[in-house]
């Protein structure tokens, strides 16, 4: 038997390598490496989150008086203010068209990429630069873009004819929610394009190539053979979607500020509004809105999970 | 051996990193005394040079001590020192204005009466920060609120302005309807980044209407929306709105804008604002400013029928500054604002940012590009009664956010009827 057919044998710890192999680095080392990380962790992380938690069940009165309210600030929350529950009703909206669009219309850009449409380098740069902006160079790009005088989408209107249908986009309650989702959109298609993408081209080309010899139609070749392969990636882009979207509040706040009329106001430009608008500082209101809708993120969030979940596993 | 040396080794290296990461940085030496001061109004190039002025003549008569202005946006300003003063952290001295009354209940800045030389501040003004006998910010603008107007427009209107600059509120709605029917924007307005200018044709009108004393009340809870003044007022600038006095881009049109949407691109006739408009008109035409030859004019606020006080105006204190309670050196503060607000800067401020002061300044011949427009503003202030504040400083809370969304935005914009304006309004802020 030559001696590379023998079967290995566990080699002797090296003390070098055993320094560098954290299974079997001395505590003092892991401590001393992991201790910056877990601060930082703790300090910006887990304490915020844990005196949120708290704050909710208080009234924060100046000078660091704090008053233990109980389920005050939950019950009227939930019984006794409407402009949380149309904020609810918004951010509700606002998720559920938003993140169908993203991933339907992201996977549709990735397939056209992916067919090799024509110009599709320079249609891959053009779809995804948006992604690369800011939200507020975002936000203000469309508000010019919405402006009823010089805006280019009543310009375009005027130059087919259409004045009938200008609008003051963001200036108007049953308008405005809808033109921050378009931008909203422009924005960030080019993300799940991206992904997509990826996505396509680690599929494995002997099934679709065994697919085309079956003379299988493109559109049953998407819906039988693409999609289902495509499906971890769907799940998480649809998870991650959501909960982006029922958090969403630069765009917002940069393009109507909640307004008109409450009719963009989200969970999270209330929850600013409360906090820091108010003539208050009594962060216990606020906090209970943030505890609250953190409770029915993650219960959503284990619901889609649930429903969708097969033998996946979710990478986020 | 070896092992044993590198373990040290590594170890030493993560110690050291952990070290660096709690913050071991090298401390200040003891002589040096530093006064951190948290500025608005950044995007105005006169104030800046005024606070500017202020710092280097503190730190000429205070060898050692040095002043350091940070300069924020108004919003994120507020956002920092909410997060900032509960923690008992913060600057020395931070720009305040007198709707911030939060600050004075909850006890995060110091009264002044003791630390401040009063002699050099008008008495209204102090009184504007005046609460519970302690005085707590040092008010530095001070403004008035102002109908501007283009004289050529109103020419080529045809229409003469009345010999007491005061239209009736019929002659009003007339002059906007003629202004629309000609093509014009009437008034030049918008409320894309601010909770008030939208509201200023309203409230001002309610002034005259109510008269000071209901006029408080109405803001304060007292009185109801639906009274039947009230409700006459509301419906007169609804008349107005659906003759189209504002322009299409009301919502979205951010207080500068409407400047320069009054003065240059596409131009209006009117333009209720603060008399703090000078800050952004009166600084060259290439940084975006009013152009030399503008015919700008100066109007009363139109007359309301059975007014009880068509002769009132609003007046009050904007920008201000207050020191942190928790400042360490808050003598030193206070000599900072000391050095602010002498008659010499109080002089420099009018002339330099063409705005009125809460410093006590004597300056009785302006002179200069703009001296006709501070005429026409001194002639506009003869025999009227002020009524100091505004309604956003008398408002908290849900009102606070309704006077936002209904009276500043949404009635004026068209969104809303007389009946619902009532109702959302006394929901929110009426407390029978």
């Amino acid at each position: 038997m030559r001696i590379l057919d023998r079967p290995s044998l566990p080699a002797a710890p090296d003390p070098a390598s055993a320094m560098i192999d954290a299974r079997r680095a001395h505590l003092g080392i892991l401590v001393a490496f992991l201790a910056p990380a877990l601060l930082v962790y703790a300090g910006f992380t887990l304490y915020p989150v844990i005196r949120t938690f708290y704050n909710a069940f208080h009234t924060i009165r100046p000078q660091g008086v704090v008053e233990f309210v109980g389920l005050d600030n939950f019950a009227t929350l939930l019984f006794a203010d409407p402009t949380f529950w149309k904020a609810v009703a918004n951010t509700a909206w606002f998720t559920i068209v938003a993140t169908t669009v993203d991933v339907i219309g992201g996977l549709l850009l990735a397939l056209c990429l992916f067919a090799r449409a024509p110009l599709a380098p320079l249609l891959r740069v053009v779809w995804f630069t948006p992604v690369l902006m800011s939200y507020v160079v975002v936000g203000i790009i469309w508000v010019w873009m919405y402006d009823y005088d010089w805006g280019l989408a009543n310009a375009a209107l005027r130059w087919l004819g259409l004045s009938a249908f200008e609008q003051s986009w963001l200036g108007h309650p049953s308008t405005a929610l809808w033109s921050v989702l378009v931008a909203h959109e422009w924005k960030w298609l080019g993300f799940n394009m991206i992904v997509f993408l990826a996505a396509l081209h680690a599929l494995p080309g002997e099934v679709l190539g065994a697919a085309e010899l079956d003379n299988c139609g493109w559109f049953a070749k998407l819906v039988y053979i693409i999609a289902p392969m495509l499906r971890t990636t769907i799940v998480n882009l649809l998870v991650l979607s959501f909960i982006g979207k029922m958090m969403v509040f630069d765009l917002i706040w940069v393009m109507t500020g909640g307004g008109p009329l409450w009719s963009t106001e989200t969970v999270s430009t209330y929850v600013y509004k409360r906090a820091f608008e108010w003539n208050t500082f009594d962060l216990g209101y606020p906090s209970a809105i943030a505890v609250l809708w953190f409770v029915i993120i993650l219960a959503f969030v284990a619901i889609v999970m649930r429903v969708l979940r097969q033998r996946d596993r979710l990478e986020f | 051996m070896h092992a044993c040396f590198a373990t040290r080794y590594v170890a030493a290296v993560g110690l050291v990193a952990f070290a660096v990461l709690l913050g071991a940085v090298p401390k200040a030496s003891a002589e040096d005394v530093t006064i951190e001061v948290w500025s608005h109004e950044a995007d105005e190039p006169a104030k800046v040079a005024f606070r500017e002025l202020a710092v280097k003549n503190f730190e000429k008569s205070h060898p050692g001590t040095k002043v350091k202005i940070t300069w924020y946006e108004k919003n994120p300003l507020g956002a920092a020192l909410k997060t900032a003063l509960p923690a008992g952290k913060g600057p020395d001295v931070f720009y305040v204005e007198p709707d911030q009354t939060e600050y004075i209940t909850a006890g995060y800045i110091v009264p002044l009466d003791d630390l401040v030389n009063w002699n050099n501040i008008e008495p209204w003004a102090r009184k504007v920060w005046t609460h519970n006998g302690k005085t707590y910010g040092i008010p530095q603008e001070a403004y008035t609120v102002e109908l501007y107007y283009n004289k050529d427009l109103l020419k080529k209107l045809g229409v003469a302005l009345p010999p007491n600059a005061q239209f009736t509120q019929a002659q009003f709605l007339d002059l906007v309807k003629k202004a629309r029917a000609a093509g014009m924007t009437p008034i030049s307005q918008g409320v894309g980044d601010r909770p008030y200018p939208g509201a200023y044709i309203t409230v001002e009108a309610l002034l005259r209407k109510l008269g000071p004393d209901d006029y408080q009340k109405l803001f304060t809870g007292k009185l109801s929306f639906a009274d039947p003044r009230v409700v006459e007022v509301l419906k007169w600038v609804k008349e107005l709105a659906d003759a189209g006095a504002y322009p299409k881009n009301f919502m979205t049109l951010k207080l500068g804008e409407s400047h320069y949407y009054f003065y240059s691109k596409p131009g209006a006739l009117m333009l209720p604002m603060g008399s703090f408009y000078t800050g952004r008109a009166f600084v060259p035409e290439d940084k975006g400013g009013q152009p030399q030859t503008f015919p700008l004019g100066i109007m009363q606020f139109p007359a309301m029928d059975r007014g009880a006080c068509n002769e009132c105006k609003t007046s009050t204190i904007g920008a201000s500054f207050a020191i942190n309670a928790a400042s360490k050196q808050k003598k030193l503060a206070g000599e900072f604002l000391d050095a602010m607000s002498t008659p010499a800067m109080g002089k420099m401020w009018i002339e330099t940012v063409y705005l009125q002061t809460g410093i006590k300044a004597d300056v009785k011949n302006f002179s200069g590009p703009y001296a006709a427009y501070f005429t026409e503003l001194m002639e506009r202030q003869k025999g009227e009664k002020y009524f100091i504040g505004q309604p956003r400083d008398m408002v908290t809370g849900e009102c606070k956010d309704a006077f936002a969304q209904v009276v500043n935005s949404g009635f004026p914009g068209g969104l809303l009827s007389v009946d619902q304006t009532v109702q959302m309004m006394n929901k929110a802020c009426f407390k029978a």
